[in-house]
C-alpha cells in the first residue's frame, strides 16, 4: 500500500530536522465539553502544518492555545522546546494573522505593519524600510500610506499577512484569514500564503475548513474531528490513505457501502459482503484492522469509478455494478452523476466523469455500469 | 387547520385589521405627507423652545425699575452689562465652568473601567448586576440622591459617626466644593457608561487579541488600540456631562447649601427671589451661548464622536 507514495515520503524525510511546535497530550474542557482531547503533534521548523476539521471539530480552541489566547486544561505545548503555558501571548513569538483580520482601523497600512516593532521596542530608525521592505514581500510596496478602509478585502489580508510577520515571529499563524474572501480571491491567496512561507521559511500552522486549501498550500495535515486529531500525514497521503472513515468522507467525495467482513489476508486484503455481492478491498486502518464477521464499509471516491453503458468496456476492472441514473450535475470541469444501483438496495453512488476525449453523456433514467479497482476501495470498521 | 394557525399567526392577522383601519383613516394618496405627519410632534416641541428663547431674549433687554417693580418698554443692554460685569456673575460662571469641566474629566475617568467591565465581562451575571447598578440610581431621581448624600455625608452623618469610632473629629463633608463636585460625579456616572458602552461594544475584542500577539501589554494595547478607537464614546460621554454638569440646578443647591451656586441657581434667583426676570433671561441666555460655544468647541477640536451617529469619518 506504501508503495506509490515511496519517492514523496523520501524527498520529505528530515533526518533529526529540529522542532519548533510539539503538542503533547493537550485538552481543553469548557464546562465539561472536550474541545480538545488529548492532541499530540510535533512540528518540524519551517514546515506548513494544516489543522482541518468541521466547524466545532476543536482545531480553532487548539490554536488559540498555542496562540496562548486560552491555557490548556491537560497536556503541554512547547515552542523552541520550551513550555509556554505559562507565557502570556505578548511574550511569545507568535505572528498571528486572525479571522476577521483585526487590522486596527485607526492606523496606517503601515501603522499597522509598524506597530509590532514599536511594541517590541526595536530601534525607531530601522522600522520605516523594514515596513517597506515587508509591504514589499506581500506586494503592497508604496501603499503603506493608505487606510485600512481604503484598501480592498485582499490587499487588507497582505498587510495582515505583512504585520504578522515583520518582527521575524518564530511561529506564523492562520487563523481562517482566507473563509470570507470569495472564491477566486482566496485560491489567489492561498497560493500567496504558500510562496511568502516558502520564501521566509517560517514555520506555519493554518486553521481551516476548506479541503481545497489544505492540500494545496500544507507540507503537512492534521484532520481533527470532535475534539480528536484524526490523522496527520501529508496532503497526498491524507487524501489517497485516510486513516478512518471520517478522514475518507470529509477529504474528498466519497461512496460508502455497508457490509459484513467475509475474508482478511495479511498482505491487507479484504472482502465485504454486502447482500449476495462481494466487494474486494485493501485494509484501510492497519492498526485497527477489521475480523472475519464485523461490519465495515468500503469506501471508494468518486474518481476512481469508471462509468460505462455497457459491461465490456469494464471487464479490465476488478468490482462491478450496475444501477441507473438518477440524477447529473454539471460541474464544468466534470460531470457529476448520481447512479442508483440495485445490488445495494438502490443506494446512490456518485461518479465524476471527466473523460475529456469521449465526451460520452449519460441521461437521467439510463441503465448504466460502474467499475473500480480493488486496491481503490479501502475498507474501515 | 392546526398548521395553517401557525403559518399565519394571530399577531399577523392583527397587523392586516390595524392595517385596514389605518387604510380607512388615512388613504393610500395621502402616503407621501406621511413621513412630514411624523415629524410633526417634534417640530413642534422645538418651535415652542425656539418660541421660549424669542421671549426670553426679549425680556433679557428690559431691565427692571426697582421702584415700581416694572419692566421698561423699551430695549437695552443694561441686564448684559450687569451680568457680564458685577463679580457675583462672574464667580458663579467661572464656579460653574470649572466644576462642569472637572467632573467631566472624573466621570469619564471613572465611567471607562466600568463600561469596559461591563461590555467585556464573560459573565452575563456580572454584566446584568452591573447594569441594574447602573440604572438604579435612575429611579431615585437627583434631588432625593442630593439629601441622601446630605444624611451620609453630614455631620452626624454616617461616614461621620464612623470616623468617630475610630477617634477622628467630624468633619465638614458638605456644603463645600468638594461636595458638589462629588455630588455632580455621582449623578452623571450612569450617562457616561451608557455613552460610553455603544462605542466599546463597537471595538471587535479579536482587535486586542491582535495587540497581544503583536507584542503589546494591556497597558499598551489600552493606549495605542483600545484608546484611540473609544475617542467617539468618550466625545459623547464627554458632551453629555458637560453639558449637564454646566446647566445643573439640585446638586449645587442642596449639596452646595446655597453657598456654592451654579448658573442655574443664579438665574433661579434672578426669577423666584428678586423677581428680576429681565436679568434672569440675561444669565439664561448667556448659560445657552456658553454651552453652545463648548460643545462647538469640543465638535471642532475633535469631530462629534457618537454623536455624529457614524455618518463622518474622523
Amino acid at each position: 500500500m506504501q508503495e506509490p507514495f515511496r519517492a514523496v515520503a523520501s524527498r520529505e524525510a528530515e533526518g533529526g530536522r529540529e522542532i519548533a511546535v510539539t503538542v503533547r497530550n493537550v485538552g481543553m474542557d469548557f464546562d465539561g465539553v472536550h474541545a480538545v482531547k488529548n492532541a499530540s503533534f510535533d512540528l518540524p521548523k519551517g514546515r506548513f502544518l494544516t489543522i482541518l476539521g468541521p466547524s466545532g471539530s476543536g482545531k480553532t480552541t487548539l490554536l488559540r492555545m498555542i496562540a496562548g489566547f486560552q491555557t490548556p486544561s491537560s497536556g503541554e505545548i512547547f515552542i523552541n522546546g520550551e513550555a509556554v503555558s505559562a507565557v502570556p501571548p505578548h511574550k511569545r513569538s507568535i505572528g498571528m494573522v486572525f479571522q476577521r483580520l483585526a487590522l486596527f482601523p485607526h492606523m496606517t497600512a503601515a501603522e499597522n505593519v509598524a506597530f509590532p516593532l514599536k511594541m517590541r521596542r526595536r530601534d525607531a530608525r530601522t522600522i520605516p524600510e523594514r515596513v517597506e521592505r515587508y509591504l514589499e514581500l506581500v506586494r503592497l510596496g508604496g501603499y503603506g500610506g493608505r487606510r485600512i478602509h481604503e484598501l480592498s478585502g485582499g490587499q487588507q489580508q497582505r498587510v495582515a499577512i505583512a504585520r504578522a510577520l515583520v518582527f521575524e515571529p518564530d511561529l506564523l499563524l492562520l487563523d481562517e484569514p482566507l473563509a470570507a474572501l470569495d472564491r477566486k480571491l482566496r485560491e489567489e491567496m492561498q497560493l500567496e500564503f504558500r510562496r511568502i512561507q516558502r520564501e521566509l521559511g517560517v514555520t506555519t500552522i493554518n486553521v481551516t475548513h476548506d479541503q481545497r486549501e489544505a492540500l494545496v498550500v500544507s507540507d503537512d495535515i492534521v484532520v481533527m474531528d470532535q475534539g480528536e486529531i484524526q490523522q496527520k500525514a501529508q496532503p497526498i497521503h491524507t487524501y489517497r490513505q485516510p486513516r478512518n472513515a471520517f478522514v475518507a468522507n470529509f477529504i474528498g467525495v466519497t461512496n460508502f457501502i455497508a457490509g459484513t467482513v467475509r475474508a482478511v489476508s495479511e498482505a491487507g486484503d479484504v472482502s465485504i459482503l454486502r447482500g449476495d455481492l462481494m466487494l474486494a478491498g485493501k485494509i484501510g486502518d492497519p492498526v485497527n484492522p477489521p475480523a472475519e464477521g464485523d461490519k465495515a464499509s468500503g469506501a471508494i471516491r468518486a474518481e476512481q469509478i469508471r462509468l460505462a453503458g455497457d459491461a465490456a468496456q469494464l471487464s479490465k476492472l476488478d468490482c462491478m455494478l450496475a444501477g441507473t441514473v438518477t440524477d447529473t450535475i454539471f460541474e464544468g470541469e466534470r460531470m457529476v452523476y448520481e447512479v442508483a444501483c440495485a445490488a445495494i438496495g438502490d443506494e446512490v453512488i456518485r461518479v465524476f466523469d471527466h473523460d475529456p476525449a469521449a465526451h460520452t453523456q449519460f441521461d437521467i433514467g439510463e441503465s448504466v455500469f460502474l467499475g473500480w479497482n480493488a486496491r481503490d476501495m479501502l475498507v474501515f470498521r | 387547520m392546526r398548521a395553517a394557525r401557525t403559518a399565519y399567526p394571530l399577531k399577523w392577522r392583527i397587523m392586516d385589521a390595524l392595517e385596514g383601519v389605518a387604510a380607512a383613516i388615512w388613504p393610500a394618496r395621502f402616503r407621501r405627507a406621511t413621513p412630514y405627519l411624523m415629524l410633526l410632534p417634534a417640530v413642534l416641541l422645538v418651535g415652542l423652545l425656539v418660541l421660549g428663547l424669542i421671549q426670553i431674549a426679549d425680556a433679557s433687554l428690559r431691565t427692571l425699575d426697582t421702584t415700581t417693580f416694572q419692566f421698561s418698554d423699551d430695549y437695552s443692554i443694561a441686564n448684559f452689562r450687569r451680568a457680564l460685569t458685577e463679580p457675583l456673575f462672574l464667580v458663579v460662571a467661572q464656579r460653574s465652568l470649572i466644576a462642569a469641566l472637572i467632573v467631566t474629566a472624573v466621570t469619564l475617568v471613572f465611567a471607562f473601567p466600568y463600561a469596559y467591565l461591563m461590555v467585556r465581562t464573560r459573565s452575563p451575571g456580572l454584566r446584568k448586576f452591573l447594569l441594574i447598578a447602573l440604572f438604579l440610581p435612575f429611579f431615585i431621581g437627583q434631588v432625593v440622591r442630593a439629601y441622601g448624600w446630605l444624611i451620609i455625608l453630614g455631620n452626624q452623618g454616617m461616614v461621620n459617626e464612623a470616623l468617630g469610632l475610630v477617634g477622628v473629629a467630624p468633619m465638614r463633608l458638605i456644603y463645600n466644593y468638594p461636595a458638589v463636585l462629588f455630588g455632580l460625579v455621582q449623578y452623571m456616572l450612569p450617562f457616561a457608561v451608557l455613552m460610553l458602552a455603544p462605542a466599546l461594544t463597537a471595538i471587535p475584542e479579536e482587535l486586542e487579541a491582535a495587540a497581544g500577539s503583536l507584542g503589546a501589554n494591556w497597558v499598551r494595547t489600552f493606549i495605542h488600540v483600545v484608546l484611540p478607537l473609544a475617542r467617539p464614546g468618550f466625545i459623547g460621554a464627554g458632551v453629555v456631562v458637560l453639558t449637564l454638569s454646566l446647566t445643573d440646578f439640585a446638586v449645587p443647591a442642596i449639596l452646595g447649601g446655597g453657598s456654592h451656586d451654579f448658573i442655574a441657581n443664579a438665574i433661579y434667583d434672578q426669577f423666584f427671589r428678586t423677581s428680576d426676570q429681565g436679568l434672569g433671561a440675561t444669565l439664561a441666555l448667556m448659560l445657552v451661548a456658553l454651552g453652545s460655544i463648548l460643545v462647538g468647541l469640543v465638535f471642532a477640536l475633535f469631530g462629534a464622536g457618537t454623536l455624529a451617529m457614524g455618518r463622518s469619518r474622523a
